[in-house]
């Protein structure tokens, strides 16, 4: 495993571009996350932020460019590998499983570690049993830490608004991922629910060790939260680094058009 | 200690009903023997299209196709293979259903491995026209009987099959519970609700969608290889396109996803057109006969009945005992008008003399409950919903806790 200064590289993309037609989504995206890191990806709308989070969990398949995480080529791999090896995500659009309650919804995050065979959930066996107890209990504790257990037993879909959008930070936890990607987390919340999810992410990344990628428009949000972004527009590159360069950076602000960055 | 002994009462249970059901209808009730046979068959179809369709998400509408290759294969091993062996016929028929189960199953792999990799309702297609093929092909091989048909009697009477039918429906209601019960029954259900999520959770799609489809051709084969052998007879038009339709509509009226749902609605869809078939006037013992006034007025009045309840179920927004008040008064309304309008068309010369035999009506009558059905309860009866004793001790528990309240 390569390393750059202490920490070791949780993932690096060298060059992933990809292309839908005529349209380059994502150019030639260079970026690496160190163990540990909060970093947040940032541009304007149709920048091609959500696709190059497609590519990192493998909904699509780069045209070109390698995707390395924990050191091994994962370009091309199926979602399901990919989460397996330890990436899961939330959607910008929230996809949970609305008819599930919220609790199951946990639980489907956390069967990727199960042992047992589906054999012996057809017979009903002592083994898995035990198994859907210890998931549950597993997921309940993880709706305690995400402030959820009061509605673990509610379906999904009659949630507020914002509960839903943690309960997808949740879900992705379920899966024990070394690194979490989080796609607009904050959109649609106000400001109170803001701060909380700030304070949240904070914790996934010191209480639970995880190497948070996130996309934000919020730039308060993203600026008070990331150590390093990176700014995308129309699929190219055009700044990386600690906030106080980016909120300077003059093709940021030409960018966001004099917005306040 | 506690869950085996639990486990093993069950058991014996499911085995003593199972028997209790044969002994019962065989000696008390031999004329609907063959009707309890095939109401256990319905089960055991619905339920595992519904582990397809209603559970995983997937749309398939050629349920029949496997149903047809259990009994196929079986009934022609069977024929050739029963003579030169040495089992009773009991466990003969239980090999052959999990022979024809194995048969099904591998055609559902063949199947649904291309049709199921890809998005969309592919399956839907490849299933209805797997189905008419497979039909179609059968009516021109001769060595299976052709159009006409295939006997299958390897034993010298009759089989009691009926035990055996049941068990399999029990059987079939068992697994798909005990998935649901465990956490390995969350990702079948994932995969309905959303793919893409399911994928990103490290839900392997393709393979739980696969897995759902061979399961569920599994038990419609082992159902087909039983049928086989509890008719004696087969032929192609005994797996006919309105086969697939019907154990469709059973999933699709009980609730998709619900299994409490596919079995009360196999039972009720495969009763209904039975007891219509059969109506007569109880001392004359000639058909019923239904005059013209009175049909047109009820079609009349259905309508106007269901159309009442639509409104009060979309337009009213109060408290439900109110609202069930307005349901009951809807349907009082349809009854109303059933009488007021009766009379009146009486006057109309051409319809007063006409009249219907009810059983002929039948198919109408069917097709008619099943659209004011799906009118008024596009879920189904059941919804997502499951029977359970805790429900039951909720219904019995609530007038003392709102008495308290
Ligand atoms: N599957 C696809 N096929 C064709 N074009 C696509 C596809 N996915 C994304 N695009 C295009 O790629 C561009 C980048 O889209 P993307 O969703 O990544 O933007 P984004 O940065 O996430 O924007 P937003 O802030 O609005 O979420 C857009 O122009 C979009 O139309
Ligand atoms: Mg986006």
């Amino acid at each position: 495993m390569s390393t750059t200064g202490e920490k070791p590289v949780v993932l690096s993309l060298e060059g992933a571009t990809i292309q839908f037609g005529g349209l380059i989504a994502v150019n030639n995206a260079t970026f690496e996350l160190q163990q540990g890191d909060l970093f947040g990806l940032i541009g304007p709308n149709g920048a091609g932020k959500t696709t190059c989070f497609n590519l990192i969990t493998g909904v699509y398949k780069p045209t070109s460019g390698t995707i390395r995480f924990q050191g091994k080529e994962i370009g091309g791999l199926t979602p399901a590998k990919i989460a397996q090896m330890g990436i899961c995500r939330t959607f910008q659009n929230i996809r949970l499983f609305p008819a599930l309650s919220v609790v199951e919804n946990v639980v489907v995050g956390a069967f990727l570690r199960h042992r047992t065979t589906l054999g012996s959930a057809f017979a009903y066996l002592p083994s898995s049993i035990r198994e859907t107890s210890a998931l549950k209990k597993e997921a309940m504790d993880l709706l305690e830490v995400m402030d959820l257990a009061d509605v673990a037993q509610a379906r999904s879909a009659d949630l507020p608004y914002g509960k839903q959008r943690r309960l997808e930070i949740a879900r992705a936890m379920a899966t024990r991922p070394d690194l979490i990607l989080l796609d607009e987390p904050a959109a649609g919340m106000n400001p109170q629910e803001k701060e909380d999810l700030q304070v949240t992410v904070r914790r996934i990344r010191d209480d639970f060790q995880k190497t948070v990628l996130l996309i934000e428009h919020d730039m308060r949000f993203v600026m008070g939260l990331c150590e390093r972004i990176f700014v995308l527009d129309h699929g190219e590159e055009i700044a990386q680094g600690p906030p106080e360069k980016i909120r300077n950076d003059p093709k940021v602000i030409e960018a966001y058009l004099g917005e306040a960055v | 200690m506690k869950f085996w002994l639990v486990r093993l009462a069950s058991l014996l249970l499911a085995v003593g009903f199972a028997f209790g059901l044969e002994s019962v209808v065989g000696h008390q009730f031999p004329s609907i023997y063959r009707l309890v046979v095939l109401a256990g068959l319905y089960i055991t179809l619905s339920v595992s299209l519904n582990l397809i369709n209603g559970i995983t998400g997937q749309f398939s509408i050629g349920h029949a196709a496997f149903y047809m290759v259990g009994a196929y294969s079986a009934g022609f091993v069977s024929k050739a293979l029963f003579s030169h062996q040495p089992l009773v016929p009991q466990l003969w028929m239980i090999v052959m259903a999990l022979f024809g189960a194995c048969c099904a199953a591998l055609t559902g792999l063949v199947v649904g491995l291309p049709s199921l990799r890809l998005r969309g309702d592919y399956l839907a297609i490849v299933t209805l026209g797997f189905g008419e093929i497979l039909r179609i092909v059968t009516q021109n091989i001769g060595a299976i009987g052709g159009a006409y048909g295939m006997n299958v009697k390897p034993f010298g009477s009759p089989p009691q099959a009926l035990w055996l039918v049941w068990l399999l429906a029990i059987l079939c209601v068992a697994v798909c519970r005990n998935l649901l019960k465990t956490a390995h029954g969350l990702p079948f259900l994932s995969v309905r609700e959303d793919e893409v999520a399911s994928a990103a959770m490290g839900v392997k799609v393709p393979k739980t969608k696969v897995t759902a489809f061979v399961v569920g051709s599994a038990f419609a084969g082992a159902a087909g290889a039983l049928l086989a052998h509890a008719e004696t007879f087969i032929s192609p038009d005994t797996f006919k396109m309105d086969v697939s339709f019907i154990i469709l509509t059973m999933v699709v009226l009980g609730g998709t996803g619900s299994i409490t749902g596919s079995v009360i609605s196999a039972i009720a869809l495969f009763a209904i057109p039975e007891w219509l078939r059969n109506l007569q006037d109880p001392v004359t013992k000639d058909p019923i006969q239904i005059p013209g006034p009175a049909l047109v007025a009820s079609i009349i009045s259905v309508v106007i009945a269901v159309a009442l309840f639509k409104a009060v179920q979309n337009r009213f927004h109060g408290s439900k005992p109110a609202k069930f008040g307005l349901y009951l008064a809807a349907i009082a309304a349809g009854f109303v008008c059933k009488l007021a309008f009766t009379p009146i068309l009486a006057q109309a010369p051409g319809l007063a003399a006409k009249s219907f035999e009810a059983s002929a009506l039948r198919m109408v009558i069917f097709a008619a409950t099943l659209i004011i059905l799906m009118l008024i309860r596009p879920q189904g009866i059941f919804a997502h919903h499951e029977f359970s004793w805790s429900w039951v001790a909720k219904l019995f528990r609530r007038a003392p806790k709102e008495a308290t309240a």
